[in-house]
């Protein structure tokens, strides 16, 4: 083994936990398949005929679906803003963000925790008022329009059977939608990236320098 | 708190895994070696977020297994120095807080990193502060009234800020059992802890600075 970039480029919460799910939902259809696969068989009563040894259905390891299970579960936390956030609403942010001076470390603490109260904002930004001084509300509308209102998440768990409905329909659309998705997740990557260069050249040296 | 790590590494694939889409087993294979599961100097790994290289598998002489080289990226969880994240506390101890994150839990807060004046509460197993307060002793900060402290309860969810991190590996080593005869074994240290700070305006308890004086008050009703 060889680490070749330990640090080749950072992610936000909301991708890390669009990955996750996405593994998760993928993870729910192969264990379903798989299953209706083997009812299948044992109905026909032929299993030998089917080779054995041939496996096209991959087992995910246990340290994967554990780390799987317990990130998604803080990152959809109440106490963070992760769910109530969308694709759209953070690469509008980041825009929105564009014209404040502020750093590349900063901003993706901004997406991450969504500040909305300005003492969130002073913990994020050092000299938070030397630098920004009147731009803190501007700021903070900027995050607060930026979230969508996750009263239709939770209207969705508070059903009476929310578990298993919800998997179900992840699953759905998952199917649905597994074509474009590869695209979707580089695209937010190849924006982050873009983003970075546009806005922050000097800054990157400063987060590159840490690792030094 | 999660970055991209490039690691090179070959990866062995067993026959009975050919049936698959090359790329999937080889994921699946990275996956089950790497997730959940530190690196010294990288940070905890989570999974797999592409591939970047893979080369022809080859087959070496002895086994049946397919050998290939891959570069690849993974998700890390790593939050660098000054990062503000937020978690929720497991344990207190005179020594500080431990905090967790669910899927990670070597994240500490020593008592020198706590707001001060503070102390150790041992009935409550909670550390408390008591705001704008003349006093520094932690005898003199026991006797004070209940209702003027802050605790910082278990499962509470704090504002933290890192402040350092640090990676150990420790070498097994030769087995310590002599002739039947077990060897008191030294706690195992973790890999991979994070130390954090709440000495700070606006960190600590999220409750404390959200909607600021409402909250305060309604906590000391409960107490008092």
């Amino acid at each position: 083994m060889e680490v070749i970039n330990p640090r080749a480029a950072l992610l936000s919460n909301y991708e890390v936990l669009s990955l996750l799910q996405e593994l998760e939902s993928d993870h729910l259809l192969r264990t379903k398949t798989a299953l209706r696969v083997k009812k299948e068989e044992e109905a026909s009563a032929t299993a030998v005929a089917s080779n054995p040894t041939v496996n096209t259905h991959l087992e995910a390891s246990e340290n994967l679906r554990t780390i799987e299970v317990e990130a998604i579960s803080y990152l959809t936390a109440d106490y963070l803003p992760t769910r109530s956030q969308t694709e759209e609403g953070i690469a509008g942010l980041v825009k929105n963000l564009a014209p404040f001076s502020l750093t590349k470390a900063e901003k993706l603490q901004v997406v991450n925790l969504s500040p909305t109260l300005p003492v969130e904002l002073y913990v994020i930004v050092e000299e938070l008022e030397d630098r920004l001084g009147e731009q803190i509300d501007e700021i903070l509308e900027h995050v607060q329009t930026s979230l969508v209102a996750p009263a239709t998440l939770t209207a969705k768990e508070a059903k009476p059977n929310g578990i298993t409905a919800q998997a179900s329909t992840d699953v759905s659309t998952a199917i649905v939608e597994e074509g474009q998705w590869d695209e979707d997740a580089d695209a937010i990557y190849d924006e982050e990236i873009y983003d970075d260069t546009g806005a922050g050249i000097g800054v990157e040296g400063d987060l590159e320098m840490e690792d030094d | 708190m999660f970055c991209l790590s490039v690691i090179k590494d070959t990866m062995a694939m067993h026959p009975s895994n050919f049936g698959a889409p090359v790329e999937d087993a080889l994921i699946a294979e990275i996956n089950k070696k790497y997730a959940n599961r530190v690196l010294h100097d990288v940070g905890l790994c989570i999974c797999v977020f592409d591939l970047s290289q893979a080369g022809e598998g080859k087959v070496r002489y002895g086994d049946g297994f397919l050998w290939y080289k891959v570069v690849f990226r993974m998700v890390v969880f790593r939050p660098f120095v000054s990062e503000v994240i937020i978690a929720k506390v497991k344990s207190s101890d005179e020594d500080g807080i431990r905090l967790s994150v669910n899927f990670f839990d070597d994240l500490y807060i020593p008592a020198a990193y706590l707001p001060q004046p503070t102390a150790f509460d041992p009935n409550e197993r909670a550390h408390f502060w008591i705001p704008d307060s003349e006093l520094t002793t932690t005898s003199e900060l026991l006797d004070t009234l209940v209702s003027d402290r802050m605790y910082i309860d278990q499962g509470e969810v704090v504002r933290v800020r890192v402040e350092s991190d640090e990676f150990c590996d420790d070498e097994p080593g030769p087995p310590k059992v002599t002739e039947g005869v077990q060897m008191k074994r030294e706690p195992k240290r973790p890999p991979y802890v994070v130390c954090c700070s709440i000495a700070e305006q606006g960190l600590g308890p999220v409750a404390w600075w959200n909607g600021a004086s409402q909250v305060v008050d309604g906590d000391e009703m409960d107490e008092g």
